[in-house]
């Protein structure tokens, strides 16, 4: 049957076809020939291009009219290609081969079927990596007239060769790592495979355990025993305390990541994580397992040290706090018996300084009565002193209260209540309070009561020879902390002498100028310093004195 | 020499200056001619339950007032006033305790035991000598116990 010339093009293969004898063409061949993906090349049994499909065109960039009758396919090959091609056939048939068109058509020549792997290169110069079928073409004598070259671009799949073989080199590095043993064993748990990780953590050779030993040999025992009990019980069957122990899970499909102690060949211990997979055949039959491990000392090391760490810590804070607690005990006791036998001898001078008076006034002089007042009023002034030391130094031990505290209310309240009730120390009018509103604090109610008391007491005090007495009261809230203070317009101080101003028994007055135990100050820099606040303060001879205080702002805890 | 049954303030204090001063301010107020003064805790117990020095006197006759001091040689007033309370024949007894010390710790244990009342000695001679004769004139005069 002949084949109509339907497809403009076609004729010239046809008539090709038809002077090599081929004249009957089927279907298939006819797509094949026209497949855009496959170069179909015939030649004469020279191998003189005859035809050059579709395919071939598009893949290498000639026109067919470019290579008819003029060229072979081994001018478009890789020649370098060819004469290696050439070589390994020469040696493999015996005979010389020529690295020409030979080289690409000998097997096919003699009837072997040939399908290999070369670069073709494009009209342009570029190459790509081509499948090629070679089939000789014969008439019905059986005398070869020609070759057919059918190929295939075979970038592509190269490319994904590529990929694979980079996947491939991931694996052997992780498989020649020495920081991680792959431990390959066979169904029954007998060591197949043993890599250099292994050797180096193990000190064992691979010739040492492959078909010799499982993995479970190379564990404490003590630890597989345990963790065959424990996982009997999880489980609720009977695992032996071996391999089995060791591969229980991963078994089960189970990812499996267990930490145990590692026994090296000459005994030596290390603690280890181990990652266990079932190896599966395409049936998902076990066919083995594979154990990767890393040396976990360093980080069992370091997870001791820090737990080392505090533990030391701990036992120092607890023998700090002993300390603490020692020294505190010894205070209170210091202070309980200067509270108890320093005030005794003082009552006991007063006492018998009154009882001379009222019995011996009459024997006595206006100069002996006026030295008798001196003693009893030196005495009561220590006496002071001792109430005045004893609250300093119980300030330091109570606990503190953390209250909300409105600040303006307390100043108020103060000022109310323990400076204008007191006896009057001021010579002509009562000082004046000018409280703006002050922002709140947080702290402890009764201290800070203490703070504004002295502060105020001070005021008063150092105001006494005003006509117009004023003690200012304010404040502003900072971003950490409030910021408040005391102004009056008394005697101020001097500046250069502000660090001694908060020192216990520190005073800058003479006593005659104004009574003080120097205490006051002391208490009120304690109770700020014990919120974690600032005290300062600034004057100026005859300008009057500021007490400035800061309370840090806590901040709530995010609900 | 007193009688023991007309007894109405035990005087316990270590002290012979705050003992004199504290006789003077009664003695003031005409309160002290029934005042017996001890010096120590052992020597109060020892009066209180009628042993030692004081074998034969009735414990179940009660001063009208125990002045107690608490820091005492041998046996402290802390232990004084927890034998008197700790016993059904004084449990009723009105102690005071006066002492220098204004410790917290001294103030709550003395109330813990049931004390009647706590006072701190002042240091200046005029106070101290009007707390006594307040106490004094209060207790034995205006106050009324049980029998």
């Amino acid at each position: 049957m002949k084949i109509p010339l339907q497809i403009p093009g076609e004729a010239q293969h046809l008539e090709a076809l038809s002077r090599l004898g081929v004249l009957e063409i089927g279907a298939l061949q006819r797509a094949i020939f026209n497949s855009a993906n496959f170069s179909s090349i015939a030649t004469d049994a020279k191998g003189v291009i005859q035809i050059f499909n579709v395919g071939a065109e598009r893949m290498l960039g000639y026109k067919a009219t470019d290579v008819l009758n003029k060229i072979t396919p081994a001018d478009i090959s890789d020649p370098q290609e060819l004469i290696v091609r050439a070589q390994e056939l020469s040696l493999e048939a015996g005979t010389l081969i020529a690295p020409g068109f030979d080289a690409l058509v000998f097997k096919a020549s003699r009837t072997i079927e040939d399908i290999y792997e070369l670069t073709y290169i494009r009209k342009d110069g570029s190459r790509f990596p081509a499948i090629v079928s070679v089939t000789a073409l014969r008439d019905e004598r059986e005398q070869i007239i020609g070759y057919l070259l059918i190929g295939t671009d075979n970038s592509a799949r190269k490319r994904a060769e590529a990929a694979l073989l980079e996947a491939g080199a991931l694996q052997r590095a992780i498989y020649n790592s020495a920081y991680f043993s792959c431990i390959a064993t066979d169904e029954r748990g007998v060591i197949q495979l043993f890599n250099v990780g292994a050797e180096q953590m193990f000190g064992y050779t691979a010739a040492d355990v492959v078909n010799k030993i499982t993995p479970a040999a190379l564990h404490d025992p003590q630890e597989v025993i345990a963790r065959a009990n424990a996982l009997s019980v999880e489980f609720d069957t009977p695992i032996a305390p071996g391999f089995e122990a060791l591969v229980f899970k991963a078994t089960r499909g189970i990812a499996d990541i267990y930490e145990l102690t590692k026994v090296r060949k000459d005994g030596s211990r290390f603690p280890a994580i181990v990652s266990v997979t079932a190896l599966r055949d395409e049936r998902d039959r076990i066919i083995g397992y594979l154990l990767i491990g890393t040396d976990n000392s360093a980080r069992k090391q370091a997870e001791d040290d820090i737990c080392k760490l505090n533990a030391d810590l701990e036992r120092r804070v607890h023998e700090r706090t002993a300390a603490l607690n020692s020294a505190n005990h010894e205070l209170e006791a210091f202070s309980y018996s200067v509270s108890h036998d320093l005030r005794a001898p003082l009552r006991g001078i007063d006492g018998y300084v009154r009882m001379l008076q009222e019995d011996c006034a009459d024997r006595l002089d206006a100069e002996g009565n006026r030295m008798l007042g001196v003693v009893s009023s030196e005495a009561k002034r220590m006496g002071q002193l001792i109430d005045d030391l004893l609250a300093f130094s119980r300030l330091g031990r109570q606990g503190m209260e953390n209250t909300a505290i409105d600040m303006t209310a307390l100043a108020h309240a103060v000022f109310m209540t323990q400076i204008l009730a007191a006896p009057p120390l001021n010579e002509g009018a009562e000082p004046r309070l000018d409280l703006k509103p002050l922002p709140p604090a947080q702290g402890d109610h009764a201290m800070l009561r203490q703070v504004f008391a002295n502060l105020f007491s001070n005021a008063v005090k150092f105001t006494r020879h005003q006509l117009n007495p004023v003690i200012e009261v304010g404040g502003t809230a900072g971003v950490d902390a409030t910021t408040y203070y005391v102004k009056d317009n008394g005697v101020g101080f001097d500046q250069k002498f502000d660090h001694k101003l908060f020192g216990v028994f520190q005073r800058l007055h003479s006593e005659e100028e104004f009574e003080g135990t120097g205490v006051g100050l002391a208490l009120v820099q304690r109770v700020i310093h014990r919120h974690g606040g600032k005290v300062w303060a600034e004057g100026k001879v005859g300008e009057g004195a500021t007490f400035h205080f800061t309370l840090p702002i806590r901040k709530e805890p995010d609900a | 020499m007193t009688k023991l049954s007309e007894i109405e303030v035990l005087l316990v204090e270590d002290s012979p200056r705050d003992a004199e001063m504290t006789l003077r301010s009664l003695r003031k107020r005409n309160l002290a001619n029934h005042v017996v003064h001890v010096k120590d805790g052992q020597e109060a117990l020892d009066w209180l339950f009628g042993a030692g020095a004081y074998v034969g006197r009735d414990p179940t006759c009660h001063p009208k007032l125990v002045l107690l001091d608490l820091k005492l040689p041998k046996v402290d007033g802390i232990e004084v006033l927890r034998a008197i309370r700790a016993d059904e024949r004084t449990r009723l007894m009105p102690v005071v305790v006066m002492t220098s010390s204004r410790e917290q710790q001294d103030v709550i244990e003395t109330y813990k035991l049931g004390v009647n009342s706590y006072v701190v000695k002042p240091v200046d001679f005029d106070g101290f000598s009007a707390a006594v004769a307040e106490l004094g004139h209060y207790w034995l005069l205006v106050n009324h116990e049980p029998k």
